[in-house]
Formats: structure tokens, C-alpha cells, sequence
């Protein structure tokens, strides 16, 4: 008899909150290098969407049932039963036709207007970073029906300068994947695009949705976390949800499958050092 | 058109149809059926100035970025995922200005290749507009489209010089047998003006056409048995990625150009000189049957990523 579940991670909590952006019946994609959304889909498909159509990223796998998450997405063990699989031109195909119905991305930088960036820091002229790059990032951002924008590393602490290197910053130092507007200005209704942008932002520190401007908003914070403190750790103003609410916890068969399907514990590695030991009672 | 009756040759043979300033498609995905041994080949024989292209990678065009053999990356990703983070000799590279950041997208990427399968000059897409690629890539176009009054981006037809791929087989006409996820190398090999491939086994016509040809014998220049060719990326159901290795391999780049040259670059690929040598230095017959061993059990499997 193992002991009860009675305390959840914040991995395990956001893993839950990217679930429950998940609709059913959907087809819906995670890229690679993403651990925490690849759980997110599979605890989704296996709890309220069980009609998902989970495309896993790297291997295109159609409905896989992995017997563990691996710390490489191109793995045999992450394909493994799966229902078909598709490639790379007819997974793109699917989103570009308008037939993906969510994606999730992420970025070392992330704007107000949920404009991303994977590519580099500093500018053409003067590259400071090369960041590994955007996958498909960018074409999915304009095609894929909504996204699911998620960061780990929300929280900027002080460094020995007493300064912050924000994760949610004012503007992005390269656009990689595009978000409600423009960095000139042009807001996204202006651009062919069947996609409608992001939806969310799923931190280490709260949840935001986006008001009808294409501002992120913060509508819930976690059991540890305010808004003043997220505020304190994020680059840019940004406006609160009248009901701002503390997010839901998972419910212990969640958090066991969840600890099933990643015995691992590769999840946590996209977590900061001192994020790895949050814990939330139930 | 490759017709010849037999396409086999010796592996410094097969990489001696790259050459130097090439625009190179580099076959599989992150740490899946990778090139490596045709990779390290070309490091031996000196190539230089190559233009990479390509979609989601890592260790391949990091080990050709740290032996200072490309000047251009026009790869959609290069890195270690969440098992190590960012690629260090692909990031001191493109940071140092040696190598020219051309990062594109992989949708972009498969309807430029699309465009050369069709003899096309170029094919649409709607995606990248109001992004910083528009301006990485002033070679794409806008149009409004005739039919609907949108506006559309156009991406040139892409035609690598070399596609460089492993495959799990072939014959000796060139038919390859790909298991598990093609990744973008089917479209390479039609897109490009010559396809190289090692593979695991060259087998009989029969028995390879009884597995299902992945890509048919005409788009293949040339072939070369070269077992453990992916090393240390998987080539499943054959071996696993060798985690370990990577990890060596990631240590010694993350601690600079000079100590990746001294204690990777030469142990395992300039003072090898051909790839039974480079099997020897990994750890030999021992630790190539234990990545095989992924089959014996979960836990045995999942013992392979400590």
C-alpha cells in the first residue's frame, strides 16, 4: 500500500493548468523539448478529453502510450504504441489548413502580446546569445487555432547588480513566434492568419489569459504566489482579473498518473532549482 | 537520374561527394538516426565553409560547428532539449560571427523543399509575416493572392547540394529502408541534387523490397554499410542514443573550443581513422550491446538515460 497523495509539485500543478487548456476532441501538438506539455496532453487525453488527438512532437506519433518520458523527444520509447503516424509536411499540413486545434510554445522572451522569442538575444548587429531556435514555432504560431504559451522560468531574481533578466519582458530582441500584435504596432486581425493567438500563459508563478486589447492579464495566482509578487517579476504592466482566483490543485489520481508516466522526473528539469521543491497541500 | 547497378562504396568515398561551400541537408532529428560517421568523415577529410540546413538538431550540426566545417545554419533548431540545454560549439560559433545565423522554420523549410520536388520557383505559405524572419530572409517575397486579395509569403524552392542520411537499410541499387519516423529525410533526398546514405545493412533487392522502400533507388548517388553509423543518436529497433556519451561529449564542448578539440575532436574523430576505430574508442563490442538492451525491459531501458 503506498502512501496517499496529499501534497502536489509545481510542476505537477502546471502541468494541470496547461491540461485544462486542452478542449476535447481536438488535435492538439506539443514540440519537443517541452516535458511539462508533453505530460500535460497525455494526463488531458487520459482525464477530461479523452477524444484529443495527441500528435507528440519529434516523432509526429499519433495517441502514443509511452511506458516513460525521456529526456529526448526523437525517442522510440516516446512513439511507442501509437495509434498511426504522421510526418513532418502532414502534421504542418494539418495546422496550415486549419485542422490543429492548439499548440503550445514557449520563449526566452515573452511580450505583453504574447510575441515570443527563441532565437537570440541582442540585435542583427550585435548578437549577445544564440538561442537554439524556434522549430516550427513560428509557423504554428500563426496557423495553429489557439496556443498555449508556457515558461518555467517566470521568476527574475535579483542579480549581483541588483538588476532582473526578465522572462515577460516589455519587447522581444527577435520575434520568433507571433503573438496579438505586431513589435510595430499592427494588431493581428490585420494578418492572414486562421489561428487566433495565444490564449494563455502558464508560469512558475500564476496564470494569464489575455484581455480583448491582446494584453496578457493575470487571472490566477498559486497558493504561494500574489499578484504583487508576480508583478515584481515581470517586465511590464500588466492588468488583473477583477476575480483574480488562486489556480485549482490536480486531484491525486492526477498527480499519480502523472508520476506514472514520468518516473524519471524529466519534467522537473525544466523547473529552477529552488521551484523543485514547492509543494502544495491538497 | 541515379541508375548504376551498384552504388556501394567506401565511406571516405561516399562523404567525397560533398564539397567544400556546399549547402548540405543533414538527414534525422535531434538525437534520432543521425549521420554521425558520414559527419565525422567529412570532419577527417577537411571539408570547410558548408551552408547547413535542416529542422530540429542537435549533436550533428554541433560537432560540425565545433571541427569549424560550417559558415552558415539554416537549421529550425540546434540543441540538447531539456536533456543538456543550448549546443555550445553551435552557439560560439554563430556568437563569434563564424558561422551565419540563418535560422528558419520547419514548415517554411518543407514547403521550400516542396517547391524544388515540384520544379517550382517558389510555393506560398501565410505564415512569418510580422516576425523578424521577414527580415532574416530577405528572399521571401509578399504577393497578395489573386484568388482571395491576401496577402502571402513567398519562399524560393530550396535544392541542397548534398543530402547526407542514415537508413536502416539499403540494397545495392540504392533502394533505403527508413524505420520509425522519416523526419524531413524523404523530402531531402527528392529535393536535393545528390543523396548520400549510410545504413545499417545493405540487404537483397527481396528482402528489401518485402520491408517497403522509403525512398526509391534514383534519388540515391551513392550508399555505404556502415553499422552503428547513427552513434551516439539512436537507430532503432538496432541501439538506443547513448546518453553517456552525449554527456562526455557535452561536457567537453560546454568547457570551450579548446578543450572540445583536445579531449573530443581528437579522440574520437581525427585520430580515429575510419569508423571501426571510432566503435573501439566509444567502449566497443561492451557498450554497443548494452543500447540494444532497451528491449529487455523498461527499467533496463530507462537505465540507459542515467
Amino acid at each position: 500500500m503506498t502512501e496517499p497523495i496529499r501534497t502536489c509539485t509545481l510542476g505537477e500543478l502546471m502541468i494541470y493548468q496547461l491540461a485544462l487548456t486542452i478542449e476535447d476532441g481536438i488535435l492538439a501538438f506539443h514540440g519537443f523539448g517541452s516535458p511539462l506539455v508533453q505530460l500535460a496532453l497525455h494526463l488531458a487525453k487520459r482525464s477530461h478529453a479523452p477524444n484529443l488527438v495527441l500528435v507528440a512532437g519529434a516523432t509526429y506519433a499519433v495517441n502514443p502510450n509511452p511506458l516513460f518520458l525521456t529526456p529526448t523527444s526523437n525517442d522510440f520509447a516516446m512513439s511507442l504504441g501509437s495509434e498511426c503516424d504522421l510526418d513532418i509536411e502532414e502534421l504542418f499540413d494539418l495546422a496550415a489548413s486549419g485542422r490543429m486545434g492548439r499548440m503550445f510554445l514557449s520563449g526566452l522572451q515573452i511580450d505583453p502580446w504574447g510575441n515570443m522569442n527563441v532565437t537570440r538575444l541582442g540585435d542583427a548587429g550585435h548578437l549577445k546569445l544564440k538561442l537554439p531556435g524556434g522549430g516550427g514555432g513560428c509557423n504554428l504560431s500563426c496557423d495553429a487555432e489557439h496556443v498555449t504559451i508556457w515558461t518555467a522560468a517566470h521568476r527574475a531574481p535579483l542579480d549581483q547588480q541588483g538588476r532582473r533578466r526578465f522572462r515577460l519582458v516589455e519587447r522581444c530582441d527577435f520575434v520568433t513566434s507571433i503573438g496579438h500584435r505586431t513589435a510595430d504596432g499592427r494588431p493581428r486581425s490585420e494578418l492572414p492568419y486562421r489561428g487566433k493567438g495565444p490564449d494563455c500563459i502558464v508560469t512558475d508563478l500564476g496564470v494569464f489569459d489575455f484581455d480583448a486589447t491582446g494584453h496578457a492579464r493575470l487571472n490566477a495566482v498559486y497558493p504561494d504566489t500574489t499578484a504583487a509578487l508576480v508583478a515584481e517579476n515581470t517586465g511590464f504592466d500588466f492588468p488583473v482579473a477583477a476575480d483574480l482566483a488562486v489556480a485549482r490543485l490536480p486531484e491525486p489520481g492526477m498527480i499519480e498518473l502523472i508520476r506514472r508516466l514520468d518516473p524519471m522526473r524529466i519534467h522537473r528539469r525544466e523547473l529552477s532549482h529552488d521551484d523543485q521543491t514547492r509543494e502544495f497541500a491538497l | 537520374m541515379f541508375t548504376q547497378a551498384d552504388k556501394r562504396c567506401s565511406l571516405p568515398e561516399l562523404v567525397a561527394h560533398v564539397g567544400d561551400g556546399d549547402v548540405v541537408a543533414v538527414g534525422g532529428g535531434l538525437s534520432w538516426r543521425e549521420p554521425m560517421a558520414a559527419l565525422r568523415e567529412l570532419i577527417r577529410q577537411g571539408r570547410r565553409g558548408l551552408k547547413v540546413v535542416g529542422s530540429a538538431h542537435g549533436i550533428d550540426i554541433d560537432l560540425l560547428c565545433g571541427a569549424g566545417v560550417v559558415a552558415a545554419s539554416g537549421e529550425s533548431y540546434v540543441g540538447f532539449e531539456q536533456d543538456f540545454g543550448m549546443a555550445p560549439n553551435y552557439r560560439r560559433a554563430c556568437e563569434s560571427g563564424e558561422v551565419q545565423v540563418r535560422d528558419n522554420c520547419c514548415y517554411t523549410l518543407v514547403q521550400q523543399l516542396r517547391a524544388a520536388i515540384s520544379g517550382l520557383p517558389f510555393l506560398p505559405i501565410r505564415s512569418g509575416q510580422g516576425t523578424d524572419f521577414e527580415a532574416l530572409h530577405p528572399e521571401f517575397k509578399t504577393m497578395t493572392c489573386p484568388y482571395t486579395g491576401e496577402n502571402l509569403v513567398l519562399v524560393p524552392a530550396l535544392r541542397p547540394d548534398v543530402a547526407v542520411l542514415h537508413a536502416h537499410f539499403a540494397d545495392r541499387h540504392g533502394n533505403l529502408h527508413i524505420k520509425g519516423p522519416p523526419v524531413a529525410d524523404i523530402l531531402f533526398a527528392k529535393a536535393s541534387r545528390s543523396v548520400i546514405v549510410t545504413v545499417e545493412e545493405i540487404i537483397e533487392h527481396e528482402d528489401l523490397a518485402e520491408k517497403g522502400v522509403t525512398i526509391p533507388y534514383f534519388y540515391v548517388t551513392a550508399v555505404c554499410e556502415v553499422p552503428y553509423g547513427a552513434h551516439p543518436t539512436s537507430c532503432y529497433p538496432n541501439y538506443a542514443y547513448d546518453r553517456q556519451h552525449t554527456r562526455y561529449y557535452y561536457d567537453q564542448a560546454r568547457q570551450g573550443a579548446e578543450i572540445f578539440r583536445e579531449s573530443y575532436l581528437k579522440p574520437f574523430v581525427n585520430q580515429c581513422p575510419d569508423h571501426q576505430v571510432y566503435l573501439e574508442a566509444i567502449g566497443g563490442r561492451e557498450r554497443l550491446n548494452r543500447l540494444a538492451t532497451w528491449r529487455d525491459s523498461a527499467e533496463q531501458w530507462m537505465s540507459l538515460y542515467d
